[in-house]
């Protein structure tokens, strides 16, 4: 909610600091972002209010009245750390070693605790992946650390 | 007819195989829908040939419906927005017994609906197309305003998160180089950012990973309980004779409702079920498994999703956020999709609409006696069905250009996409707003320079005029109504 506002205003206060071109045309590249900057921090005062008369957000999957439980944080920790090594590892050690790690932790993350066989699907998984995307579709991904073996 | 030539060649059919099977695959699984497994499928367009690319992409948005109410009437888990509705009387047949009957309408009202409903888009298409040469700048302004203001207030529980999810799409549009003046927005310095953003890996990340994580948060411990399906999917005579007006009500309702920014699945599928509720001889049943509501919707989601093929084809404008991403691949091939398409590229066209009764008929006959494999899907565990979604959807985000940039693009949207499903926010409307934005900003202002500014040239047309009077109306006859109840409350008290 806050987040959304900062967003609105973010976009305004970009827009008001960009200097124009000097040409000649009908409508200002800054109008768009104007309007869009505004009308976002409209609907967040109208969705504040909304959320003060008790129109509290009900999160996707639950109706209305049901209740909702506390977000399971650490496990939203652990998926959200394997996308970030993903990040860290698709150059540095290939595409096999970082969709290997991904599926490994998404899998943990998930409740999934057979780390041998969960290993061994993850590295299938991806090196089929590598082999039909570069040999086939002509897609290239980093080979990385396996080079001398793929 | 030689579309039809064309889309039996060896290569376009095998596409079209693939693409059932992808299709009827993502529908039945839940978590993943026609729109992620087309976004992550975008990366072949870089190597396959325009029109076998999407045949393949049709088939997995027509498969994925067929998909879909195999789940909804064996797990009571709608794989897909659309199925919601089947799964209210479905899932009751299923349990009393009668799952066979359940897919057997549900497949086959999918394919009759399908069918009649692409019969009618090949002839609608072409002549909406020609009128719609004529629609200027300043209607297309109009109908993308109206597009926006359906989808963003019909989706989801709340008006306001509609349009607050259709505002932050509208805001990464902006990201980058403004096209006419060169201008660079809200790039913040960073080279790559003065690029844009890709939509590709938006939808993507906002799809596969959001979803990961949001799932990963709250729902980890759910397991499925499969209804077991004694018997073949077939119907009786009975349900035969109960089931075929439902069908044609079905298309009626779900084709006119495509073609209109409805907002998707949604709208057409519950109408249909509250007409065939309405008009049932056994309204008692209702609840415990009546077959009319399993054979309407069903047959209103397939003549939707082909209906929302019109506007997306003559108009170049998607309804849903299937369409969105299929026009996204019609832009990777540098085909404009809009009135000019039936002129250009003919045999793209008509090669993709053949492919559409062929898909059809490929899926009637995959999903009748293949009912069980699909079902034996479910049994993938799902740590490893979410490990494989989101490596692909982390492929299609870095494979698109090879960039990091994009990579921590895509983790960023992933957490929005976890916190809009936290809050109640729709997804669609982000999608539109995205894609839309920055078309909806060309039009405008090259309606502003045919006028040398003059705004008033914005409702000068005799359609634009129409569609703001609708525009208003959709807005503002709720409040009204709110109101007028408001007051005979007040006078009865």
């Amino acid at each position: 909610m806050g987040s959304l506002l900062l967003l609105g205003l973010i976009v305004i206060w970009d827009t008001s600091r960009t200097e124009l071109p000097n040409l000649k045309i009908a409508v200002s590249p800054n109008l768009f972002p104007y309007l869009i900057g505004y009308f976002l921090v409209i609907l967040c005062v109208i969705l504040a209010i909304q959320i003060i008369r008790g129109g509290t957000a009900v999160p996707e999957g639950l109706e209305a009245g049901d209740k909702i439980e506390k977000s399971d944080y650490k496990t939203f920790a652990y998926v959200l750390l394997s996308f970030i090594s993903y990040l860290v590892l698709i150059t540095r050690g290939g595409f096999v070693v970082a969709s290997t790690v991904v599926f490994v932790g998404i899998a943990y993350s998930f409740g999934n605790r057979k780390f041998v066989k969960t290993l061994l699907i993850g590295l299938i998984f991806a090196a089929v992946t590598y082999f039909s995307f570069t040999r086939y579709l002509h897609v290239d991904l980093p080979a990385g650390i396996l080079k001398g073996i793929l | 007819m030689d579309g039809f030539v064309s889309a039996l060649s060896l290569t376009n059919l095998g596409f079209g195989l693939l693409g059932t099977f992808l299709g009827t695959l993502v529908g039945v699984l839940p978590g993943i829908g026609p729109a992620l497994a087309i976004a992550l499928l975008l990366p072949i367009t870089y190597t396959v040939a325009p029109s076998s690319a999407l045949i393949m992409f049709a088939a997995i948005y027509y498969g994925a419906m067929y998909g879909g109410s195999t789940t909804s009437i064996l797990l009571n888990t709608p794989g897909e927005s659309g199925s919601v509705m089947t799964a209210l009387e479905g899932n009751q047949m299923a349990r009393r017994g009668r799952a066979g009957a359940a897919l057997a309408t549900a497949a086959i009202g999918s394919f009759i609906a399908g069918s009649i409903a692409t019969a009618i888009l090949a002839f609608a298409a072409p002549e909406i197309a020609n009128l719609a040469i004529k629609v200027g700048a300043a209607d297309y302004v109009a109908l993308m305003l109206v597009a926006f203001t359906t989808v963003g207030s019909l989706l989801g529980s709340s008006q306001i998160r509609g349009f607050i999810s259709l505002a932050v799409g509208l805001v990464l549009g902006l990201v980058g180089a403004d096209l006419q003046s060169g201008l660079t927005r809200l790039a913040f310095g960073n080279v790559s950012a003065s690029e844009g953003i890709e939509t590709v890996i938006v939808i993507v990340s906002i799809f596969a990973l959001g979803e990961a994580l949001y799932i990963a948060s709250r729902f980890k411990d759910t397991g499925w309980t499969i209804i077991s399906m004694k018997g073949k999917a077939l119907m009786s005579r009975e349900d035969w004779r109960r089931s075929w007006k439902p069908w044609l009500r079905g298309t009626a309702i779900g084709f006119p409702l495509g073609i209109i920014p409805a907002g998707g699945s949604e709208v057409p599928t519950f109408l249909s079920y509250s007409v065939e509720k309405k008009l049932s001889k056994y309204p008692g049943e209702f609840g415990k498994g009546a077959i009319e509501g399993v054979a309407g919707p069903e047959a209103a989601n397939n003549a939707n999703a082909a209906g929302a093929l019109v506007p997306l084809l003559a108009l170049g404008l998607p309804t849903s956020a299937t369409a969105a991403v299929i026009l996204v691949a019609f832009q990777t091939y540098q085909i404009e999709a809009g009135p000019m398409l039936f002129a250009t590229n003919p045999d793209l066209i008509w090669t993709l609409i053949a492919s559409l009764f062929i898909g059809n008929t490929l899926l009637l006959v995959m999903n009748l006696p293949l009912v069980r494999v699909w079902v034996q899907l479910l049994k993938i565990p799902r740590p490893y069905l979410f490990a494989g979604i989101s490596c692909f959807a982390l492929l299609g985000a870095y494979a698109l250009n090879g960039s990091i940039f994009d990579l921590q693009v895509a983790l960023a949207i992933g957490v929005v996409g976890f916190l809009f499903r936290r809050f109640g926010m729709p997804i669609t409307p982000l999608i539109l707003g995205l894609i839309l934005g920055p078309n909806l900003e060309l039009q405008f202002r090259r309606a502003l320079q045919i006028s040398a500014g003059d705004y008033g040239t914005l409702i000068a047309t005799p359609l634009s005029k129409i569609l703001y009077t609708s525009l208003i109306l959709v807005l503002v006859a709720p409040i009204v109504i709110k109101l007028v109840k408001k007051s005979r409350v007040k006078t009865v008290k």
